[in-house]
């Protein structure tokens, strides 16, 4: 009797899944071919011409092979993004706002940095705490399995997210305000728009950038020296 | 022969329909679609088995392992009420496709 799950284990080498989960799909693809053989030896051809036949109307292996990872792994794909980005971002995002919250219910008010027309209020004890915040959410991410890049993201979401509220807030409220018949000074907008941007958005960004990248370079030093100690 | 473009786009219909009779395996299903459709849709493992993945993860088929009356143990797929459910727009879709497209080679003809 032929073993066809050793011949649909050798063409499907390297079909990374979890032990049992490829275990069943081997176990399918052999019934499969089993009932294909047994179906053309019904016909009458010679087991050799039945099983060759089986397998060549199997279709193209790799094929086969990539999509049954892609249809397995679409989900383990998404579960790693959560993890990976939408948690830690997530995090440093809620962390931060109440980090904030708090530091102004203390009355710790905004600053302006310098005087004259285009001083940009930074709120620097929040700056102060922020890289600290990045630092968490890069540390989470990168405990998941984050790249590189997917660190990085996960400890400046808050101001990504920030971003994306400015861009959606300021044509909405110019809208609303043209709706409503007011005039509008297109020109104080943006110069009201690149400070805030500044103040709310970049350098917020830099503060958690600065935490993140400590903590990737800490993260990945440590997972260095504890590779180099089991080696 | 339909080509595989085509095909693809029909797969997902003609599996949820022959489940509709009753639970089948991979290989019944895809004599059962041969057969029916007298061989203008024909399924190879890549066609069939992702499909099968993929409709098991939207929750429209349920596959389990059962042991045949030859002592056989197949992996045996089943229409959920999900599955159920999504048959007829699917089907709808379909015959409105087709029936505008008959339309369309009629007038081009004409």
């Amino acid at each position: 009797m032929r073993d066809w799950r050793a011949l649909v284990e050798e063409r499907l080498a390297g079909l990374a899944l979890e032990p049992e989960e490829r275990t069943e799909v081997i176990a399918e693809v052999a019934a499969h071919l089993e009932d294909t053989c047994d179906e053309m030896l019904r016909q009458g051809m010679t087991e050799e011409e039945a099983v060759r036949r089986a397998l060549s109307q199997a279709g193209n292996w790799k094929d086969l092979r990539r999509k049954i990872l892609t249809e397995k792994r679409r989900e383990q794909i998404m579960e790693k993004r959560i993890r990976q980005l939408w948690i830690p971002g997530f995090l440093t995002l809620i962390l931060s706002m109440l980090f904030l919250t708090v530091l102004y219910r203390l009355g710790l008010r905004a600053r302006l940095v310098w005087s004259g027309p285009n001083a940009i209020l930074l709120y620097t004890p929040w700056l102060a705490g922020l890289p600290l915040i990045g630092a968490l959410g890069a540390y989470v991410s990168a405990r998941a399995g984050g790249s590189r890049g997917t660190v990085l993201l996960a400890s400046v979401f808050p101001a990504l997210a920030l971003t994306f509220a400015f861009l959606f807030m300021f044509p909405f409220s110019l809208t609303i305000e043209l709706i409503a018949g007011k005039p509008v000074d297109f020109s104080s907008v943006a110069t009201v728009l690149l400070k805030d941007g500044i103040g709310w958005l970049v350098v917020p960004g830099a503060a958690l950038l600065a935490g993140g990248l400590l903590a990737r370079v800490l993260v990945s030093t440590r997972a260095s020296s504890r590779n180099t100690a089991t080696s | 022969m339909i080509a595989p473009g085509i095909k693809r786009g029909t797969a997902e219909l003609a599996v949820l329909s022959v489940l509709e009779d009753g639970p089948l395996h991979g290989y019944e299903m895809a004599r059962r679609i041969e057969e029916q459709t007298h061989g203008s849709l024909r399924f190879t493992l890549a066609s069939l088995y992702p499909l099968l993945y993929r409709l098991e993860k939207r929750g429209w088929v349920r596959g389990a392992w059962e042991t045949s009356g030859t002592g056989r143990r197949r992996r045996c797929y089943r229409l959920t009420p999900q599955g159920k459910k999504k048959l007829s727009p699917i089907r709808k879709e379909w015959d409105e496709l087709f029936r505008a497209l008959r339309r369309l080679t009629k007038v081009s003809h004409a």
